[in-house]
Order: C-alpha cells, then structure tokens, then sequence
C-alpha cells in the first residue's frame, strides 16, 4: 500500500521537522528574531548523546538527560552573551540573525574538530519493524511521532494555562505592552531560550536515534523547521508544529511524483510561496511578521 | 617554494575582494539582505568550467559566467523583491541551499560530490596563463575593473538612488521612483560579479565540487563585509586582506589538516560575531544594518 506508506513516512518526517519547529517557534515568538543556530543545538545534542552513551557508557536515560540539560545551557549562554547585549544596543533582527548564523558555522565547526566530520550513528533500539494497514514503520518512528504529538498539547497547555507561557504569549504579542504591565520581558526571553533549546535538546536525541549524525546537519534541518513554521505560523508554536507535519506530507507526497532529489526543492518552494503570498501561515495567528 | 604560496594568497585576496565588494553593493549600499551570495560564486564557477569544457575559449567563458549567475540573480529578485528584512534573508539563504543541492545531485553534469578536478588554467588567444604571477596579474586586472565599475555606480545619480532605496524605499516611490527596479539591477550586477569571481576561484584552483559553495562558505565574504564596513568598498577591500591574512597563522601551527579548515570557519565566525557586538560599523562602514 503505496498510500499508507507515504501517509507514515509523511508522519515521521513531519515529526521531525516539529521537533525542530517548536523550540525555534518559541524563541522566535518572544523574542523576534530567527534564532538559527537553534539547528546547532539540535546537533550538539545528538553529540552530547553520542559522548555520554556510546564514549562514556553512561546509562541511555542519564545520558538524554544531560544532553538536555547541555543543550539548555549553551541556549541559555547564547542569549545572554550574545543576543542580549546586541538586542541592548536595539540592534536589528537581521543583526540578530547574522550573528545567529555565525554562532551556528562556530559551534558545526567545533563539533567537527572534536568528533570528526564523518557521518556517526548510534544504532540503538534496532527493534523489528511492525506493519500497519501495509505500512512499514519501526517502533522508534512511532515514539518519534508520539513525542511530537505529545509536545504539541504540552505546548499548547503551556502556553495558555500557566503563568510563564501567558506571560510568554503577551511578550509575543506586544513587548513593551507586556513590559508595562510588570512582565519582565528578559525573564521571558531567558525562559524561551532555555525551554526552546531543551527542546532541541529533545529533537535533536529523537534525531540522532532515528538518522545518522553529522556535523553540519543543523542548517538543513533549521531550514525545514523554519519552513514548517512559516507554514502554519511562526510565532504561534502549535501551528509551527502542525505546519511542519504539512511539509512533511507536502514533501512525501511531492517525491511521489518527482525525482527524489528534488525534497529540498519541494520546502524551499513552500517556504516562498508562504513568505511571498501568506507570510502569517495558514493559521493567521497574530502579527507574526512585523512588517 | 614561498612564491607560489604569497601568490596563491594574493590571488585568493583579488577574488575575495570582487566578491565582497560585490555583496556588499547589493548589502551595504542598497540594503538587499542577500545571503546567497556564495550560490552565485559557485553558479559563476561551475558555468566557466562547463563552457571551458565544452570548447567554449575563456575569454568568453570568463563573461558567460558572469551573465548567468547575473541571469540567476534576476530569477532570485524577481521573486523577492517584495520580502524584505529577515524573511528575505531567509529566503536567499534557502536560495543558495537550493543551488547547492543541485550542484549536488545533477550528477550527469556537475558530476556531484565527486566534483569537477583538472580544470585547464585560462588561455586568453592563445596565451595559457600557468605561473602564480601572471595569474595574479590576470586576477588583479578583473579586480580592479570590478572595482572601477562599481565604485563609478555608487557614485552616480543611480548610487545615490540604490542608497535612498535602502533608507527610506517608501518615500522614493511616493517620489516616483521604481526601487523594484533599481533593487532587480543591483542584484544582477553584484550577482554578475560574483559569477566572475566564482570563474577565477575554479581556475585557479583548478577543482571545484559542491562543498566549495556550501551555506557555511558565506560566512567568509559576510565577515569580510561587515568587518570592512557596510557601504564602504575601501572597507571591503582592507578587510578582505586582514581576514583572508589572519587564519595563515594557521598553517604555521603545524595542525593536521583536518583542523585547519573547520580552526578557520570558528576564527571568522568569531571575528563576524565580536564585530556585530563591539564594532557594529566595521572599520569603514557609514550605515547600520536594518
């Protein structure tokens, strides 16, 4: 069944690239910017995982753990080291985005000199594959969905039923609105960072169990993620994650008919089309482009 | 044995400065956040080498290469001219992923990862030009003219137009100004430039393949850019010989090869990074990036 395969496949690629949509749509809502080097902390992740479980032999769970926890604070670092200061200055977003990228091509080169620039992979849970309605799927594939699905209701419970996330959600609509009111705006943005990067921090594990690890893996799943979020909205992170879920099925069902080659193609026409014609995604949330 | 190497980097530097001084008359002085700039590099190289190949002499290949990835330019402002700020360099930023992927994987003709190796040096009517001097002669010559030419254009009426573009594009349309247009004329013609220098770099080094014109290979001109000022050619040009100088320390560290390369994208990541936070303008540059 050519169909149910395509759907599942559609499943697990848009999982992943929710994965990498959520932590980044959560920074970009608060804080305004493209945090790019949100795919490097995706990477570091799965090196973290790789360094702890297969080098150092710690357990799996400890391992995730820490990875997490690693992830969390280079965010963490990121912003107030770099990005807080240039946002003092009232440094542009572009500035921002700039000196995200450099961030990204620092830390894919470090992981280069340490671990190599060859391909890893962890092969762990190589459980049988199960079939369903004459689809083939691992059970890793089916965490890997599940845990997206999961984030995705966290998430939105998160964001609208605790205090953080409605604070985070008023700093995303109307910055100095919300600083008015007796928000601070900075702890705001410094819990998106550490929240957004353990995210990553979670994809990028997911990642790492489900493809190979290299190094400059990063960009091209930042590039997707971004996509995915622009298509269902940018600064609201459920519709960034159902977005993504759309460009994984719009990229699985457009190789159907074209040369595999072409999947990068498929996204960064989608990511166009949506820039040019419908900037605000399909979910039209707030004012997700301020200009 | 130290003359091919000082000529090897000087050469390098002529290419890097057309290259720069072209991003930035798209970046500094009309405000086109143009991050695939490196796509046109590898567009420019692969063209010169494709034509040469097929019997094409270089002094038309030199050109051709120009004028298709100024032809690509067009594509890529036809379609963005009207995204603007962090959006557009997104946008350009997959553009140069997308050109990178083909380059990958149009394997009949790019041959893919493998690459393209044992590129001919140029032959201009007969003359090959082998050694390190002529070619640096050869590179310095195109340098300077892509020098001359844009230097004449910031300055001219249409200078100022692209400059009024990037400060207030509103109110030179109510002017009556087309700044779509100017905007699709200064993308070709720093995209032009960049297909030239891209035609040089794969001559010179005489192999090219895909990982040459990768995303993270524009870290190197968007440093050179922002170090040497935004709007500033002369900037451009003084930060292209420091930038391009400082990671030569390198090869003096006796550090295994695999090192090298990855030591120098951190030291330009991190110069690009120190800049943005304590020197925003560069050394030359007049305007901020908005």
């Amino acid at each position: 069944m050519i169909i149910a395969q395509l759907i599942v496949n559609s499943l697990i690629i848009g999982s992943i690239y929710g994965l990498v949509a959520c932590g980044f749509s959560l920074i970009y809502s608060t804080n305004r910017f493209i945090h790019f080097a949100h795919g490097v902390s995706i990477v570091i992740a799965g090196y973290m995982l790789l360094l702890f479980h297969s080098t150092l032999g710690l357990p799996f769970i400890l391992s995730c753990i820490l990875s997490i926890i690693i992830t969390s604070l280079i965010g963490w670092g990121m912003y107030n080291f770099i990005f807080a200061s240039l946002q003092k200055r009232n440094a542009s977003n572009v500035i921002l985005l700039i000196a995200s990228i450099g961030i990204l091509i620092f830390f894919q080169n470090l992981i280069q000199i340490i671990f190599g620039a060859g391909i890893k992979s962890m092969n762990l849970f190589q459980a049988k594959s199960i079939e369903i309605f004459g689809a083939i799927i691992t059970p890793l594939q089916v965490v890997i969905i599940l845990v997206s699905i999961c984030l995705f209701f966290a998430l939105y419970l998160f964001t609208s039923h605790t205090k953080i996330g409605r604070d985070m959600r008023a700093v995303a609509d109307d910055r100095q609105l919300a600083s008015i009111m007796g928000i601070n705006t900075k702890k705001i943005a410094n819990y998106s960072f550490i929240i957004g990067s353990a995210l990553a921090g979670i994809a990028g594990i997911l990642i790492t169990l489900e493809q190979n690890l290299s190094p400059f893996m990063g960009t091209n799943l930042m590039i997707k993620g971004f996509t995915g979020a622009v298509i269902g909205s940018i600064s609201f992170v459920p519709g960034a994650i159902l977005g993504s879920f759309l460009l994984g099925f719009f990229e699985n069902f457009g190789i159907w008919f074209l040369p595999s080659v072409y999947r990068d193609a498929i996204a960064f026409f989608l990511l166009f089309l949506f820039l040019l014609l419908k900037p605000k995604g399909i979910f039209n949330w707030n004012k997700g482009v301020k200009k | 044995m130290i003359a091919p190497y000082i000529f090897n980097i000087l050469i390098l530097i002529c290419i890097y400065v057309i290259l720069a001084t072209s991003l930035n008359f798209a970046l500094g002085y009309t405000g086109l956040l143009n991050l695939g700039h490196i796509a046109f590099f590898g567009i420019g190289a692969y063209a010169s080498v494709l034509l040469v190949q097929a019997g094409i002499p270089y002094i038309i290949a030199l050109p051709a290469a120009g004028v298709i990835a100024g032809f690509f330019g067009f594509l890529l402002i036809l379609a963005t001219r009207k995204i603007k700020g962090d959006y557009l360099a997104l946008v350009t930023l997959g553009f140069s992923f997308v050109i990178h992927s083909v380059l990958l994987n149009w394997t009949s003709v790019t041959r893919g990862p493998l690459g393209i190796p044992g590129i001919p040096k140029p032959s201009i009517l007969g003359f090959t030009i082998s050694s390190g001097f002529i070619y640096f002669i050869f590179a310095l010559i195109i340098a300077f003219i892509t020098w001359f030419i844009l230097n004449k254009i910031v300055n001219s009426p249409f200078g100022r137009l692209m400059q009024a573009t990037r400060d207030d594009e509103l109110g030179l349309r109510v002017l009556g100004k087309n700044t779509s247009m100017i905007k699709t004329k200064v993308l070709i013609i720093s995209a032009f430039f960049a297909g030239i220098a891209g035609s040089l770099f794969a001559h010179h080094i005489t192999f090219i393949d895909p990982a040459s014109f990768s995303l993270q290979e524009i870290i190197l001109v968007l440093t050179i850019v922002i170090v040497g000022g935004l709007a500033s050619l002369r900037g451009s040009i003084f930060a292209t010989i420091i930038i391009l100088v400082i990671p030569e320390i390198l090869r003096f560290l006796s550090l295994p090869g695999t090192i090298v390369g990855p030591a120098r994208n951190m030291i330009y990541a991190v110069i690009l990074v120190a800049i943005l936070l304590w020197r925003p303008r560069g050394l030359f540059g007049r305007v901020d990036l908005n």
